[in-house]
């Protein structure tokens, strides 16, 4: 057990990936709580496990408030801060309203300012025991290579890079480490939306079909699960990765150490 | 007084290109390969037979050249093989000339280029920053070829830029060789296209551009970066569900 007396929070701590860093997290003998939406949050079930939930919307600055105040009165620190609440457009820019555009930058861009910013002081209160704090945001691979069709998601998931260097060096003197980890394709309830939406070329048809050519272009012949986010997470917040500030971790099979895979 | 570039592998592809768009902007060129003067070599154009992975070959190319205000790295080979099929002589042939040849050169030109000043380019490759399958030891031999372009701007700045070019899939008869080979040649090259976003695959022209605004005071002040000309390509995931 690597997280012993520490307190997390996660953000889309219901949802697919945030859920496994949850469990890992509980694993790990860490005190955690899950905001999110909804207790069930995106999963079609969710078993009770020993989380305590935070009915939390991230792009609300009373909610974000709110929960952090409860943490400061049931626990008096914060030692991880996982921003994994995020949403995609599946649109190009033409396509995207207004809207949606604002929605996109709302939750994965603003949702993560709101978190961070209010959580900085329980973190201070962390960092000072001698180990440091760990704030982990949701970067992606879309971050640096664009899919087709997903120009907002992309966009903020840049922003939300930037901001991850930009935290590191303004808050890594009070030892709080800021990290982004950046997925590939990952099993999610967000992916299998895209394998069902019009612009991935699954346009309803045979998924499996679909799902396996997807893993076909992965070097690792597969994509990830949210287990595989949650391992490098649980390792970013954990003393292990004491010195690791400021990076950005791309986890995707080595999809993108290749170049376009031409069918020659 | 003309201004005088070296231009290396300038028999064919993209190398050739260059040679014969430096030409028109009124550059004296010298450029060389390991076989005899091409008969199709444009007029002004000084060939010297030589391999510039080995001391004979740069030395008669410096003395040929004389003094040079630009050098251009283009002479490359590729071996198309994993790690473990790659053997001693395939390490050596493209170490050789893609390594020890750019090596060679600027090694060559750079103690007169400090004092009189000049400007470098490399061609490496977008295979430099992410892999092309079975071609590790080209992939490799150009992230050499990227690094040492930046440790050539930090270290003999002020007099001397060095820059270096990543072409993608650029249509030289290497590539035409590629689709000939694929099961169905036209389904290979209506795939390869869709994953262009301008829509077409480059032509030596497209690299012989950037390489002369480069040599140019246009750029004086951009040293030590390596510029992606790939019509798009690398901007997207090598995912493309619409594509399968």
């Amino acid at each position: 057990m690597t997280l012993e007396g520490k307190t997390a929070f996660v953000t889309g701590g219901r949802g697919g990936i945030g859920r496994a860093i949850v469990a890992r997290f509980l694993r790990e003998g860490a005190t955690v709580y899950a905001g999110d939406l909804t207790e069930q949050g995106s999963l079609a079930a969710h078993d009770a496990d020993g989380s305590n939930f935070v009915k939390l919307d991230v792009t609300s600055e009373t909610d974000v408030m709110a929960a952090m105040e409860r943490v400061t009165g049931e626990q008096g620190k914060l030692d991880i801060l996982v921003n994994a609440a995020g949403i995609e457009i599946e649109k190009t820019i033409e396509d995207t309203t207004l809207d949606e555009w604002n929605k996109s930058f709302a939750v994965n861009c603003t949702g993560t300012f709101l978190t961070s910013k209010y959580a900085l002081p329980l973190l201070r209160v962390a960092a000072k025991s001698g180990r440091t704090a760990s704030v982990i945001n949701f970067g992606s691979y879309d971050g640096f290579i664009a899919d087709p069709g997903l120009a907002a998601y992309c966009a903020t998931k840049g922003a939300v890079h930037a901001l991850t260097r930009a935290m590191a060096c303004d808050h890594g003197p009070e030892g709080i480490r800021v990290n982004a980890v950046c997925p590939g394709y990952v099993d999610t309830p967000m992916l299998q939306s895209f394998f069902k939406g019009e612009g991935s070329g699954g346009n309803g048809g045979d998924i499996e079909t679909l799902q396996k050519a997807v893993r076909d272009v992965h070097p690792m012949r597969s994509y990830g699960s949210p287990d595989d986010i949650a391992n490098l997470v649980n390792w970013l917040a954990g003393d292990e990765a004491r010195y690791a500030s400021g990076q950005l971790w791309v986890l995707d099979g080595g999809l993108s150490a290749q170049v376009q895979q031409m069918k020659l | 007084m003309d201004k005088t570039a070296i231009v290396t592998g300038g028999g064919r592809g993209i190398g050739r290109a260059i040679v014969v768009r430096l030409l028109r902007d009124g550059w004296r060129v010298v450029t060389c390969g390991r076989g005899a003067e091409p008969e199709d070599l444009p007029a002004g154009a000084i060939w010297v037979q030589g391999d510039v992975a080995t001391s004979e070959g740069w030395a008669a190319l410096l003395s040929a050249a004389g003094p040079v205000q630009a050098l251009v790295n283009n002479a490359g080979v590729q071996v198309e093989k994993t790690v473990i099929d790659s053997t001693d002589a395939d390490y050596d042939q493209v170490m050789d000339v893609n390594c020890r040849g750019t090596f060679n050169m600027c090694r060559a030109v750079l103690p007169r280029m400090t004092d009189q000043g000049g400007a470098i380019v490399n061609i490496g490759s977008v295979s430099g920053v992410v892999s092309d399958p079975t071609m590790a030891l080209y992939n490799a031999s150009k992230a050499f070829v990227h690094a040492l372009t930046r440790s050539i701007a930090v270290d003999h700045g002020p007099n001397v830029r060095c820059n270096a070019i990543r072409p993608g899939w650029i249509m030289t008869a290497m590539a035409e060789d590629a689709f000939a080979l694929a099961r169905d040649p036209d389904a290979a090259r209506s795939d390869a296209l869709a994953r262009h976003p301008v829509g077409r695959f480059g032509k030596p022209e497209d690299i012989a551009n950037m390489v002369a605004w480069l040599l140019t005071d246009e750029a004086s002040y951009i040293s030590g970066e390596c510029f992606t000309i790939d019509g798009g390509m690398t901007a997207a995931s090598p995912l493309n569900p619409g594509l399968f």
